[in-house]
């Protein structure tokens, strides 16, 4: 049995990872990938708390969790092919147009 | 016909001047027969009420307040006493006259006449509202009123530069006067609170402001001295003569200078307060009918020695007055005023007739020139008669008029000379003048009427003026023979300052009669006749020593140049003189005042500037430094926007960081 701890600290490895690659990325995909990366992250913890206080809320929104990111990456995707076609680029960087 | 009519008097040749000026054109004669009836319908209302006041004891008075403000109130209104009376008949009846006369004479003018006939209605007018006024002030309007009338008949034919000039100087030389004239009534006002003869004259003056009195009484006898054309302001008479003939009759003999010594007169009152300022008067008086006769004497236009004769007669006038008042302050009896006013009537009957005389002449001769006449008698029986009488008239040959009223005169001058020594003075030089007198007019009957003919016989065919012409002389002839006997009659118990002198018929010849002087002036004129019959039909001409020649020909000289005075007076006085003074009032204009303003004006700009910078530097400075504020601000904080969404991203996590460092110690 793996203790609490051990999900709880991939879930915490995951989403600095997630966060680190949102927040360093300039393509699009990867962007979208590092917030499926935190999303998870999130969705592990919510599974492992739910397995330990054996309260089945968790799974619930552990499965409206994925849900949603799944409607993300449509919608996120569709973003991107915009851009892509607008700019031959998926560099989101080129999208400065609200630059002060 | 109640009293009140007289407001008619002045107010009919108003309303004939108006209708002439709006219809002339198609008035039968150019409105000369309107102003001829007018002059008629005013003539009899004027005999009417003047017989009336001079029977009655009172004088009449009716004013109403014209308006009042401050602390006085200024009346208009109608004041007949005997002195006016007399002016009325003067001035209505020689007018009457004059415009008759002016139907034929001023026949040839054309379109011209309806301007004529107007200007002389408005003269007309204002003289009779003169002499009816019972204030000063209104006595100044129709005195002015008067002048600007002169101004426009004298400057008649203004498209010849002489009678522009003319008119002119006449209007600007007697203006001197008239200031003076302003100046006096101003004085009383502000110290009397009144200009209403009855109420000036019922005055009880206080010692300390009797220089009042005596200051003003001189200014209003400076308003006659430029009315009256006495010395020095007498340059303008002459030249006035560049009028039409009736124009001289009219005004410049018969009525607008005797307006001086009509206001002299009534101001009598006023002027014995003043017994050295009465003094003056007889001086000036005297002296310019000596100076006005000497420059008869030689003048060779007909028109001009009249001109000078009539400022000779109205010294001699003055000096009656002068004399009449002061002998009044001493002897409460003033022989002169009544002998003045008395040759005041004589003189404008006789002066008028001499100058339509004259006109008659010119009328048939087209000249002016005595030199180019000569025998007229045989041609102008009417005329050289009438002319005959009115100059036996104006030499004092008695028993025409002139005799009566010089003799009253002369013998008011000398019995008030054992009072005053200079006055002593004064009667000689009028005694010279009665000399003088004589002698000039013959000369110019002589020169004009009898003789050869002087001119060329082929070319001129002189001839009798029309009945309308011949009829006013006639008429005339009547008065200007007869007018003295009304001494006779009692014109002494009528017009007098003081008391009435009531003396019989017969106490007046025995007076008359039994005085050397009679004898002697009579027989002054008589020389003076004889003189000028000498000379100028007898052509004797005395041999006199070289010397003598030199002295006789630098005298008439002297006399030709009018002794300068028109020289020293027009170009040195109101050329030089005045233009100096323009000069440095100018001066004073431009350096002084403008500066003054101008400093003003560089002190407003100053402070304008000063307040422009204030605004520039600080109040906008505030504003403008506030924007930039705001400007820096923004622009730092532009930096941060900038439109990557992984920046964003990165604000959002930091708030998250800070959120859970806040919380995770606040937990703690």
């Amino acid at each position: 049995m793996i203790a609490l701890s051990g999900y709880v600290g991939l879930s915490a490895l995951l989403l600095t990872i997630g966060l680190y690659g949102l927040l360093t990325a300039r393509n699009g995909i990867k962007i979208l990938i590092c917030i499926e990366l935190m999303l998870n992250a999130a969705n592990i913890n919510l599974v492992a708390f739910a397995a330990h206080y054996q309260n089945a809320v968790g799974y619930v929104f552990a499965m409206f969790s994925i849900a949603l990111a799944a409607a993300e990456a449509a919608v996120g995707l569709s973003i991107l092919i915009a851009l892509f076609r607008l700019k031959r680029s998926s560099d989101v960087s080129l999208l400065q147009l609200l630059k002060g | 016909m109640p009293l009140e009519a007289a407001w008619l008097i002045p107010l009919l040749p108003l309303a004939a001047s108006l209708l002439i000026t709006v219809l002339g054109r198609k008035l039968p004669e150019g409105g000369g027969w309107v102003a001829v009836g007018t002059g008629a319908i005013v003539l009899g209302i004027s005999l009417f009420i003047a017989v009336q006041t001079l029977m009655s004891e009172e004088s009449f008075r009716q004013s109403f307040t014209w308006f009042s403000a401050g602390g006085f109130e200024l009346q208009i209104g109608l004041y007949l006493d005997k002195l006016a009376a007399l002016m009325l008949i003067v001035v209505s009846s020689i007018s009457f006259l004059i415009l008759v006369y002016s139907t034929a004479y001023m026949h040839s003018e054309g379109p011209r006449r309806p301007r004529y006939y107007a200007e002389i209605m408005l003269f007309l007018s204002s003289m009779l509202g003169l002499v009816l006024a019972d204030n000063y002030l209104q006595v100044y309007i129709f005195w002015e009123l008067v002048g600007l009338c002169s101004f426009l008949l004298i400057g008649f034919w203004f498209e010849r530069p002489t009678a522009a000039a003319a008119a002119i100087k006449a209007f600007l030389t007697t203006r001197v006067g008239d200031l003076f004239f302003l100046i006096g009534l101003l004085l009383l006002l502000v110290h009397f609170k009144t200009l209403g003869f009855e109420e000036l004259f019922a005055l009880k003056i206080a010692p300390d402001q009797l220089w009042v009195i005596a200051l003003a009484g001189l200014c209003i006898f400076g308003g006659a001295v430029g009315k009256s054309a006495q010395f020095p302001l007498h340059i303008w008479l002459p030249d006035a003569m560049e009028g039409p003939t009736t124009v001289s009759a009219l005004i410049h003999a018969a009525t607008m200078v005797k307006a001086g010594v009509y206001l002299v007169a009534r101001s009598m009152p006023l002027l014995v307060q003043a017994p050295e300022n009465l003094l003056i008067v007889a001086t000036i008086g005297g002296f310019t009918a000596f100076l006005a006769a000497t420059m008869a004497l030689i003048n060779n236009d007909i028109k001009r020695v009249l001109a000078y004769s009539t400022i000779s007669q109205l010294g001699y006038m003055f000096l009656g007055l002068g004399v009449g008042g002061f002998t009044y302050a001493f002897a409460h009896e003033a022989a002169g005023y009544t002998a003045s006013l008395f040759h005041l009537m004589n003189h404008a009957f006789f002066k008028a007739l001499l100058f339509l005389g004259a006109g008659s002449v010119i009328h048939s001769m087209h000249t002016n020139d005595l030199r180019q006449m000569g025998g007229l008698r045989k041609f102008m029986p009417i005329t050289s008669l009438t002319m005959l009488l009115a100059s036996l008239a104006i030499a004092g040959v008695p028993p025409f008029s002139g005799f009566w009223s010089k003799d009253e005169l002369l013998a008011a001058v000398f019995a008030a000379a054992e009072h005053e020594p200079w006055l002593f003075v004064l009667g000689v030089l009028a005694l010279a003048v009665a000399f003088m007198t004589a002698f000039y007019m013959f000369r110019l009957w002589f020169l004009a009427f009898a003789g050869k003919p002087r001119y060329e016989q082929h070319h001129h065919r002189p001839h009798e003026s029309p009945v309308l012409m011949t009829v006013p002389l006639m008429l005339l002839a009547v008065p200007a023979a007869l007018s003295g006997m009304t001494l006779l009659l009692g014109f002494a118990d009528l017009i007098y300052h003081g008391k009435p002198h009531h003396l019989s018929a017969l106490e007046v010849l025995k007076h008359i009669f039994t005085s050397p002087l009679t004898y002697l002036s009579t027989g002054l004129a008589s020389v003076g006749i004889g003189l000028a019959y000498a000379i100028y039909l007898r052509d004797w001409s005395i041999v006199l020593p070289k010397p003598l020649t030199q002295i006789k020909n630098g005298v008439h000289k002297l006399l030709e140049q009018k002794y300068y005075l028109d020289r020293l007076l027009v170009e040195w006085l109101a050329g030089r003189v005045t233009l100096g003074l323009a000069w440095l009032v100018e001066r004073f204009d431009s350096l002084i005042v403008d500066g003054a303003v101008n400093l003003a004006a560089k002190l407003a700009a100053l402070y304008g500037g000063v307040m422009d910078l204030f605004d520039r530097v600080f109040v906008d400075g505030v504003v403008n430094g506030f924007a930039q504020l705001l400007r820096i601000f923004g622009q730092s904080l532009r930096r941060t926007v900038t439109g990557l969404v992984s920046d964003y991203a990165s604000w959002v996590v930091a708030g998250i960081v800070i959120l859970m460092i806040f919380y995770v110690t606040r937990g703690a």
